[in-house]
C-alpha cells in the first residue's frame, strides 16, 4: 500500500466534515473519491495535504506518517494537488508559476545565490530546463511569459496540473479537474490523466462529479456521504450499489443511474 | 511668480527628492509586510529609529578608529541594516507569528500589538541609551567631507551626504527590484503574497518567507534611519514616529502592497512637502508659513486618495472566491 488513511476525522465546531474515513490506495492506481456536494471530499484532500490538521486518525504515505506535517513538508515528500477553484498565482507568468513549485528541488544556499557560484548556475539552469520541458509537454511553451490570469479557463486548469507536476510528485490529488468542461473536453482530459499517470509514474487520487469520466477512468472508487465512507470498490460495483444511488439521487431513483453511466 | 522663486525651483525639487527617498525606503518596509501578511506593521517606525540610533553608536565608537568618514558611513549603514533587520525578524517571531498560529480573525489584534511594540521599543531604546550614556538625545557628528556642498547645473546645490543618500537609495531600490523579480526568494515572496496556502502546497515554507520579508523591510528601514540621521543630525528614541507615519502614508498613496508604489509614493510625498514648505509663505504673503508644509502635503494626499482610494499602483479590491 502506498497511501494509507486510517480513521481520519475532521470537525469544524459541531460539523463533522470527515468522519472516521479509511482508505488504502496502491501505487499507480487511479482512485476516485465521489459523493454529493458537502460530503467531505475536499476536506479530505485538505487533511491529506496538511492544510487542515485532522482531529484524529493517521495518514501514511510510502511507509512514513505524514499526518500533522506542515503543507510544505508534505509537498516535498511528493504529494501535489490541484484545486476545485483555480488557485494559480495570477500575477505571475506561466513560467514563474511552474518555477515556484520546481524550486523546492533546488539545493543551493543563499551564499551560492549571492555569489553566483557554479553550483547556483548549474542548478538554476537545470531547473529552468525542467520547467521548459514541462511547459513543452503541456503545450505552453509559447505562453511561458503570459500572466497566468490572462490564460483561457481550460489552460488555467491544465497549468494547475503542470505546476503540481513540477513538484515531481509521486501522488497527485486532482480536485474536480473537469469542472466547467463540456463532454468533449472531459474526454480529452480523461485520456490526458491516464497519459500523465503513465509518463510521470503517478498514483492519482481524483475528486470528480462527471460520472462517465469517473467510471471509465478509475481503478477503484470510494463514496463519501456526510463525511463517512459508504462504499468502496470497482466502478461496476459502485454503479450497482443501492446505498450510493440513494445518497446521490434519493431512494426513489434506484435504477436510474445504472442505465445512465 | 517672480524670477528668484523660479530660479530656486530645481534646488527645491532636489531637496524633495532627498526627503522622498528616505520616505520611500521606509515605505518599502510597510508595503512588503502588508503584501505578505495583510498587516500594517506600525512598529516599523521603531525599526527605522533603531537603525538611526545604531548609526549614531557606530559613529560614536568607530570614529577614533576609522578616519575616513565615507568608510564610517558605509559601516554605519550596513550595521544599522542588520540590526534593524534582526529587530524586525524578532518582532515577527515573538509577536506576530504566535498570533498567526492562533488563527486570529480580527485584523485589529495584530494592529494593536504593533502599536504596543512601538511604545515598548521607544522606551527600551530610551532606557538603554539613558543607562549607557546618561542621555537619549543624540547627534550625528558633522564631518566636513560629508557636509561639503557641490554646485550642480541650474544653480542647484547638493551636499555630499545628500548625494550619498540618493545613490544609496537607488542602489537599494535596484537591489530590491532584482531580488523580487529575479531570484528564487523573490518568487517565493510573490507567491506567498498572492496565496500563502497554495504556496505552501507548492513546497514553499510561508513562515520562513515571511521572516525573510521582515528582514529585508527592516534592513531598508535601518539604512533609511542612518541616512535620515546623517541628513538631519538629530536622533532620539521618538524620532521614528513622524517619518514612519509619513512613509506609511506614502505606501498607501502608491498603493499598499506595491513595491514601485512605495517608491513613487515616497518621492511624491517628499516633493509635496518641500514644495509646499517653501512656496506657501510666498503665495499667502506669509499668512501660512513653512510650518504648514505637512498640512499642505496631507491635504493633497487626501484629495488624491479621494480620486483613487486604492493608490497609484494599487488594484481595486476584489473579493476572493
Amino acid at each position: 500500500m502506498s497511501l494509507v488513511i486510517r480513521d481520519i476525522t475532521k470537525r469544524f465546531g459541531g460539523l463533522v466534515a470527515v468522519d472516521g474515513v479509511n482508505l488504502e490506495v496502491q501505487r499507480g492506481e487511479i482512485f476516485s473519491v465521489i459523493g454529493p456536494n458537502g460530503a467531505g471530499k475536499t476536506s479530505l484532500f485538505n487533511v491529506l495535504t496538511g492544510v487542515y490538521r485532522p482531529d484524529c486518525g493517521t495518514i501514511t504515505w510510502e511507509g512514513r506518517r505524514i499526518s500533522r506535517l506542515a503543507p510544505e513538508s508534505i509537498a516535498r515528500r511528493g504529494v501535489a494537488r490541484t484545486f476545485q477553484n483555480i488557485r494559480l498565482f495570477g500575477a505571475m507568468t506561466v513560467f514563474e508559476n511552474v518555477l515556484v513549485a520546481q524550486h523546492s528541488h533546488a539545493s543551493y544556499s543563499y551564499l551560492d545565490a549571492m555569489f553566483r557560484t557554479r553550483r547556483f548556475h548549474r542548478q538554476e539552469h537545470r531547473i529552468a530546463r525542467k520547467v521548459m520541458d514541462l511547459l513543452d509537454y503541456f503545450g505552453f511553451a509559447e505562453k511561458a511569459e503570459e500572466l497566468a490570469r490572462n490564460l483561457p479557463y481550460g489552460d488555467q486548469r491544465r497549468l494547475e496540473i503542470a505546476r503540481a507536476l513540477a513538484l515531481e510528485p509521486r501522488l497527485l490529488l486532482l480536485d474536480e479537474p473537469a469542472a466547467g468542461m463540456n463532454p468533449k473536453e472531459t474526454d480529452v482530459l480523461r485520456d490526458f490523466i491516464r497519459t500523465i499517470r503513465d509518463d510521470f509514474s503517478l498514483t492519482i487520487l481524483l475528486i470528480e462529479h462527471h460520472m462517465n469520466m469517473v467510471m471509465s477512468l478509475s481503478d477503484r472508487v470510494a463514496v463519501l456521504d456526510y463525511g463517512r465512507k459508504i462504499a468502496e470498490g470497482q466502478p461496476a460495483e459502485i454503479r450497482r450499489n443501492p446505498a450510493v444511488i440513494e445518497a446521490y439521487l434519493g431512494a426513489s431513483a434506484i435504477g436510474a443511474v445504472t442505465t445512465d453511466a | 511668480m517672480d524670477g528668484a522663486l523660479l530660479e530656486i525651483l530645481p534646488s527645491i525639487i532636489l531637496e524633495g527628492l532627498l526627503v522622498g527617498s528616505v520616505y520611500a525606503m521606509i515605505a518599502l518596509g510597510y508595503t512588503m509586510v502588508y503584501g505578505v501578511l495583510g498587516l500594517i506593521n506600525f512598529a516599523h517606525s521603531e525599526v527605522f529609529m533603531i537603525g538611526a540610533v545604531t548609526g549614531v553608536e557606530v559613529f560614536r565608537y568607530l570614529s577614533p578608529h576609522i578616519e575616513n568618514p565615507f568608510t564610517l558611513l558605509v559601516v554605519a549603514i550596513v550595521t544599522a541594516g542588520f540590526v534593524s533587520g534582526a529587530t524586525a525578524v524578532t518582532i515577527e517571531r515573538l509577536a506576530y507569528r504566535p498570533l498567526r498560529r492562533r488563527g486570529y480573525t480580527n485584523r485589529l489584534v495584530p494592529l494593536i500589538t504593533a502599536i504596543g511594540i512601538s511604545f515598548f521599543l521607544q522606551d527600551l531604546v530610551r532606557l538603554i541609551e539613558g543607562l549607557w550614556h546618561g542621555e537619549f538625545y543624540m547627534n550625528y557628528p558633522s564631518h566636513a567631507e560629508l557636509e561639503h556642498t557641490l554646485v550642480l547645473p541650474l544653480d542647484m546645490t547638493l551636499q555630499v551626504k545628500g548625494l550619498i543618500t540618493i545613490v544609496v537609495t537607488l542602489l537599494m531600490l535596484a537591489g530590491l527590484w532584482f531580488l523580487v523579480k529575479r531570484t528564487r526568494l523573490g518568487k517565493a515572496i510573490r507567491a506567498v503574497a498572492q496565496d500563502a496556502t497554495t504556496a505552501s502546497l507548492m513546497g514553499v515554507n510561508p513562515d520562513s518567507i515571511i521572516a525573510r520579508t521582515f528582514f529585508i523591510g527592516g534592513f531598508l528601514g535601518g539604512v533609511a534611519g542612518v541616512l535620515f540621521g546623517v541628513l538631519y543630525t538629530q536622533v532620539n528614541p521618538f524620532c521614528g514616529f513622524i517619518p514612519g507615519i509619513k512613509a506609511f502614508t506614502a505606501a498607501v498613496l502608491g498603493g499598499i502592497g506595491s513595491i514601485p508604489g512605495a517608491m513613487i509614493g515616497g518621492v511624491i510625498l517628499g516633493q509635496l512637502e518641500t514644495l509646499g514648505g517653501f512656496y506657501l509663505p510666498f503665495f499667502t504673503n506669509g499668512a501660512v508659513g513653512t510650518e504648514y508644509k505637512d498640512v499642505f502635503g496631507f491635504v493633497i494626499l487626501v484629495l488624491l486618495l479621494l480620486c483613487r482610494p486604492q493608490g497609484i499602483f494599487g488594484k481595486a479590491q476584489k473579493d476572493k472566491v
